[in-house]
């Protein structure tokens, strides 16, 4: 344990010691502000839209049920949020590995008493914690909907969840792809490619059997993360993040294999 | 010797660390890095390792250390298996890699405690080794600073520093001086030369006058096989020594 936590410190200071964690928290979280505020102007002008239709001032009977803060703001954040975690997440992952494989300095690792279980377990572990940092930092206007929109904190929780097990997931995902490849750039690119061909199947409904198509649903990110999104936490849907970020760590750690008895 | 990481017949354990090498092979796909090696480096001595650049000292060097498999063949470090025993060799193994391959984000402090701790230390230990190491390669001065804002020299004080933490027996050195102006080139000599002692150093070096200035012994690796092995004054300064670092078949202009 000393060896992992002496990792989990390094990694931390680098991560921090580097600019990109800073931006990527400051453009998730203007990202979100813009698109919360911006869906929340549009409601609140279909809400006047309403109020001016009934001519005796603000009459919320007028309202029609499906003109709520959830649909008409909080849902679309979270949707949108789902696509910007996929856009952002992997700049974050890209340099975790591909640097220390650019560097040499992944050797310098393998000479201490850490395994490359060990850099694997406490890359992802650090990865991991720096999610759950931005995914409160991305939930913070979301959260605001709390009191107006009438939404339960457990419900709240549930969406909570289902963002940070998302996040995981794109997390983990980006982390598999850099420890293939000693250029950041690549990690970067394949991670997006790979996190956003998992998205959402939904396109290919058409083109493939209905066999295949229950496949790729069964597979894509979009319907898990979309069911924590409406504030249900069922337990395949964890087991699925949870399956993601397995497979890929033991990915991870079979690129360490690969260089070992690799050609 | 045994491939099972069992400690073997080499000197090493009681007297010291020695690295025992048998028939070792690597290839790289069709390229053989390394063929048939059979190498024995003996107990506190520095010992040189040489070779032109491609001539299969690193590679030799990733298979001590566990960071390569071997393709065939074995090699013990005081008696283990760096594949079998991984723990028991790094326990004994300080490594100092070409210069540049630090952390430039980290303090140079912050960069030894983490070592220091990868190295299974712990509590009081970690404080106590980085303040000796920070002394003994005269850091001080410079524990604060990012790496990355290091001149080369200093770089590579932070890099044997690094490989001393938990006092190994054996420490491996790979081109030590390569890139470094000569007055660096100086120092980081002085350096070692310091180091030599009740230790075995495995020094990897293509610079001649580097391995008469510090070694007893030395063999040189040609296209991955050993071409010669002996003291450091019989292998250098007898014949064309240059002949031995030359490809096959490659004559002197």
């Amino acid at each position: 344990m000393t060896e992992l936590r002496a990792l989990v410190r390094k990694e931390f200071a680098c991560l921090f010691g580097s600019p990109t964690a800073y931006l990527t928290l400051t453009m998730i979280a203007l990202v979100t502000a813009l698109i919360f505020f911006d869906h929340l102007r549009i409601y609140n002008q279909i809400l006047f839209l309403y109020s001016t239709t009934t001519m005796g001032g603000f009459d919320t009977g007028a309202i029609p049920d499906h003109i709520n803060l959830w649909d008409r703001v909080f849902f679309p954040v979270m949707e949108t949020l789902g696509l910007t975690l996929i856009g952002t997440i992997p700049l974050i992952t890209m340099r975790v590995f591909a640097e220390e494989h650019a560097r040499g300095t992944d050797e310098l690792l393998i000479s201490t008493h850490l395994t490359p279980s060990l850099v694997v377990l406490g890359k992802f572990l650090v990865t991991f914690l720096f999610v759950a940092l931005v995914m409160i930092v991305s939930f913070l206007y979301p959260a605001t909907a709390i009191e107006q929109g009438g939404l339960g904190v457990e419900h709240l929780a549930a969406v909570f969840v289902g963002l940070t097990l998302h996040g995981f997931a794109i997390a983990a995902i980006g982390l598999a792809c850099s420890a293939y490849t000693s250029s950041q750039l690549i990690a970067a690119v394949s991670g997006w490619a790979v996190a956003f061909t998992l998205w959402d199947f939904s396109w290919a409904n058409a083109f493939v059997s209905e066999r295949t198509a229950r496949f790729l649903e069964a597979i894509a990110l979009h319907p898990r993360y979309g069911s924590f999104a409406e504030g249900i936490v069922d337990l395949d849907n964890i087991f699925y993040f949870v399956g993601i970020a397995l497979v890929a760590m033991a990915i991870a750690r079979f690129a360490f294999d690969l260089r070992r008895v690799g050609s | 010797m045994n491939a099972q990481g069992q400690p073997g017949s080499d000197a090493g354990t009681a007297a010291g660390v020695g690295i025992e090498a048998r028939d070792l092979t690597r290839r790289f796909g069709p390229h053989v890095a390394l063929d048939r090696l059979s190498l024995q480096v003996p107990p506190n001595e520095t010992f040189g390792l040489m070779g032109a650049n491609g001539a299969g000292k690193t590679t030799f060097i990733r298979l001590v250390t566990g960071y390569l498999l071997p393709s065939e063949g074995s090699v013990t470090v005081g008696g283990f298996s760096p594949a079998a025993n991984p723990r028991e060799v790094k326990a004994r193994l300080g490594y100092v890699m070409e210069t540049s391959r630090l952390y430039p984000e980290l303090r140079v402090q912050g960069f030894l405690r983490f070592m220091a701790g990868a190295r299974g230390l712990s509590g009081g230990a970690v404080s106590a080794s980085v303040d000796r190491v920070i002394e003994q390669f005269q850091l001080a001065d410079v524990a604060k600073r990012l790496i990355g804002n290091l001149s080369k020299g200093f770089e590579q004080r932070v890099s044997l520093a690094q490989a001393f933490l938990h006092d190994p027996p054996l420490v491996i050195v790979d081109e030590p001086t390569g890139g470094l102006d000569p007055v660096q080139r100086g120092d980081v000599r002085a350096v070692l030369h310091e180091l030599q002692g009740d230790r075995t150093v495995l020094l990897c070096t293509h610079d001649m006058d580097e391995a008469r200035a510090l070694t007893s012994n030395v063999a040189i690796l040609n296209d991955g096989r050993l071409v010669a092995h002996g003291t450091t004054h019989d292998v250098l300064d007898r014949g064309d020594p240059l002949a031995l670092f030359r490809p096959h078949g490659e004559t002197a202009a």
